[in-house]
């Protein structure tokens, strides 16, 4: 890794469907940063810096950072918000730990359900001139990137089908609540789940901090890339995904990985539709998309198999919008620490994660994470 | 600290203005890229990585704008990612592309963003709504009204009059004269300040910043890549955020941690950046200093946050004309943001400006044999403070 420091994700916290819709924002805030400090062994104290994620739009007010500074423990600390993504948060804070000029971060995201309606906020997000008219939300961009798949591999549906199939099954172990959703051809509804509110956090530390204090069960960020697709969807190939490619190819350079199907352990990909997964396994390297079809088959991405991915359920499974991409990192951290729960897998010792945000992907983030053994590359 | 040495490279401004009628938004943020380009001598090809500076989306009347300058900065493919931190935006994405540097992961990094304040409809109508919904929003809450209770506190405790506030816009505008790219160019009188409608009392017309559009961009570099290349550099010596309390009634009565007629977090920043840059008398070291000062009044509050005098102490050196240029230490030589408030862009504009300072480069408005310099910029209800230390 060429970064100037090693670090580590030493606490997670998972809230990804919450149920006590009496619960204020702020409270949840609160209670994830306590539950995430208290998974790191840590107190506020020992937090020098915060990046959080939270979108104004979806959060129904502007700069929404400034509500969550105090529940989050930012008040006299350096905070930074990333509305981009939540995903965008942990690079962020990956990058300041790396600088050596902080020794932790807080990251924390969240999604609530009840700010705006989702659908208008989204079509607001469509650029006003070429796109806004139609109109457009996320569903429908996800949408017309499954179509343009349709119209280039017409088995892809029967395909879609299986990692909707297996991601059911994983979400089921993993005690994934999940509801259906909104629909946009060519989906069939069964297909989408419905947004739940969320929230999730991590906690990272420079090595140096992690061996002062003697933590247990750490995950260490091997490597991290991201990039982004053109502004205009318009100008997009929707049935590639180019900027995934490039993000794998930054963070497989830093983690020093050249056959990544061998590395890897264990995937959490962003899939807010099953041709989104497909698309992870491409653009990770994990099968051409010449294999989807053979690899789906003999279970090399199910429980069980070589490759599990999505042990969580995915975003099928349980569908915070706006902090889902964080989720997928924080999933596998927990499977990289041994901390999953039910659905932890044995010896997941190196893994990847795609955190997607954006209309059909446009922004996509790869870390890489190991326990720190060494592993063929 | 143990980070690489970063150092800015190349830096582009608009000339800002009300309205920008022949210009969209990307095309905004473009203008600002080409214009860093060009002071570079660099193109995207060189630019391993973006950090875009968008403040409220509400500005731009289009939600995750930033997706729609992906194009307008050349991040197709390319790392890319956003910050909001309010009013501070401008410094917290110059701050986040030197973290992406001072990493070791990236050599060259740009941050660019836009805005256009001017076109929005009212600003302090999306202003508002950075307030809580249920105890503060409906009082109801500007940046203008909040910033005059803050007025009213520092009258209140250190003895600021009107005629000081109005002091310090005669001083910026003629500052502003000077500076191609300010917004309000036209000198003004303690009178004529004085002579402005109430926005809110005691804060006038004149004591306000315009809503202007313009962009700005800022390509940074490891200390590697500048010496094998034998560039010219403005070095970043110190970068810090603090924050203050959500709340505004949190910040004042009996036993409070931060009273809202001081800039608590504010010299909190400050002191972690002198700190990194090694700095620890700033009085003594600092030659030229950009302080976020959108009202008249705040200019008080940024000058002592920096430790450029102790509290209260501001406005005696303000009427001696120690801030002014020619003065013993020039603060907001451009302007500042009462002469030029394009939002997402502003706190990059002050290390712009600084950037212009130390190497000689800011024409009409510059500071003799200016070696260090300070930036800053507060974002929210007042609440986010970013830092820098710049040397030639």
């Amino acid at each position: 890794l060429p970064l100037k420091n090693r670090i580590g994700i030493v606490g997670v916290t998972i809230d990804a469907n919450s149920p006590d819709k009496l619960q204020s924002l702020e409270e949840l805030q609160y209670q994830v940063t306590q539950q995430t400090l208290k998974d790191a062994g840590l107190k506020m104290e020992d937090i020098d810096g915060i990046v959080v994620a939270g979108n104004d739009q979806i959060d129904g007010r502007a700069i929404t950072l400034m509500a969550a500074s105090g529940s989050v423990g930012g008040v006299d600390r350096d905070i930074l918000c990333t509305p981009s993504a939540a995903e965008h948060a942990f690079v962020l804070g990956t990058l300041r730990v790396a600088t050596g000029q902080f020794r932790t971060q807080l990251i924390i995201s969240w999604s609530p359900i009840d700010g705006s309606p989702l659908n208008e906020i989204q079509r607001l997000a469509a650029d006003p001139y070429f796109n806004r008219a139609l109109p457009i939300d996320e569903p429908a961009a996800h949408a017309l990137q499954a179509s343009v798949l349709h119209d280039r591999m017409p088995e892809i549906e029967g395909l879609a089908k299986l990692v909707i199939e297996k991601n059911k099954r994983h979400g089921k172990v993993a005690n994934a609540k999940s509801a259906p959703g909104t629909v946009r051809a060519p989906w069939p509804l069964e297909q989408l789940t419905a947004p739940t509110r969320g929230l999730t956090a991590l906690i990272i530390a420079s090595s140096d901090f992690i061996a002062e204090r003697k933590l247990k069960n750490v995950a260490w960020i091997e490597g991290i890339g991201w990039a982004t697709e053109p502004s205009l969807i318009g100008d997009r190939d929707l049935s590639t995904l180019p900027s995934l490619q490039a993000a794998a190819k930054l963070a497989y350079k830093h983690a020093n990985v050249k056959f990544p199907a061998k590395t890897f352990r264990v995937a959490e990909v962003s899939d807010y539709t099953p041709y989104q997964e497909l698309l992870a396994y491409e653009g990770l390297g994990l099968c051409s998309r010449a294999e989807w079809s053979k690899k789906l088959a003999d279970g090399t991405f199910a429980s069980g198999g070589a490759l599990p991915v999505n042990l969580s359920g995915g975003s099928q499974s349980s569908n915070p919008v706006f902090c889902s991409g964080l989720v997928r990192i924080a999933e596998l951290g927990n499977q990289v620490r041994g901390a999953a729960g039910p659905h932890q897998l044995k010896d997941a010792h190196w893994g990847v994660a795609v955190a997607s945000s954006g209309p059909a992907m446009q922004y996509n983030t790869v870390v890489v994470l190991s326990d720190g053994r060494k592993e063929a590359h | 600290m143990s980070g690489t040495r970063v150092g800015i490279i190349g830096v582009g401004q608009s000339a800002f203005q009300p309205r920008r009628n022949d210009a969209n938004y990307p095309e905004l943020v473009r203008e600002a890229v080409n214009l860093c380009f060009a002071d570079a001598k660099l193109g995207f090809d060189d630019i391993e990585a973006l950090v875009y500076s968008l403040a409220p989306d509400a500005m731009v009347g289009i939600g995750n704008a930033e997706r729609v300058g992906v194009d307008a900065v050349g991040a197709k493919n390319k790392p890319f990612l956003r910050l909001n931190t309010g009013g501070a935006t401008g410094i917290s994405s110059v701050a986040a592309a030197y973290y992406h540097v001072a990493s070791g992961m990236f050599d060259v990094v740009m941050t660019a963003g836009a805005d256009k304040v001017g076109e929005c409809g009212d600003s302090q109508t999306v202003l508002n709504k950075i307030w809580d919904p249920t105890y503060e929003r409906p009082l109801p809450l500007g940046t203008i009204t909040m910033l005059a209770m803050s007025a009213v506190r520092y009258m209140d405790k250190y003895g600021m009059t009107e005629e000081d506030m109005a002091r310090v816009v005669v001083k910026n505008r003629a500052q502003a004269a000077l500076n191609s790219n300010a917004h309000l160019r036209k000198l003004t009188t303690i009178e004529e300040v004085m002579a402005s409608r109430y926005v809110s009392w005691p804060i006038k017309l004149f004591d306000c910043c315009p809503q202007s559009s313009g962009g700005g961009a800022v390509i940074l570099a490891s200390e590697k890549y500048i010496t094998d290349r034998n560039l010219d550099a403005v070095w970043i010596t110190g970068v810090a955020h603090s924050t203050e309390t959500y709340y505004l009634g949190d910040r004042m009565g009996e036993n409070v941690v931060a009273d809202h007629a001081d800039s608590f977090a504010l010299k909190g920043a400050f002191e972690r950046a002198y700190r990194m840059a090694g700095i620890k008398d700033p009085r003594k070291t600092v030659d030229v200093a950009e302080l976020y000062s959108p009202f008249s009044n705040t200019e008080f509050h940024a000058i002592e946050g920096a430790m450029l005098a102790d509290l209260g102490e501001s406005l005696g050196m303000m009427r001696n004309g120690e801030f002014q240029l020619g003065g013993r230490l020039p603060v907001n030589p451009s302007g500042g943001v009462l002469c030029t408030n394009a939002i997402a862009v502003t706190g990059m504009v002050r290390v712009i400006e600084i950037a212009l300072q130390l190497r000689g480069d800011a024409g009409g408005h510059q500071v003799k044999n200016a070696k260090v310099g300070i930036a800053s910029a507060n974002g929210g209800d007042h609440q986010f403070f970013g830092t820098m230390v710049l040397e030639a």
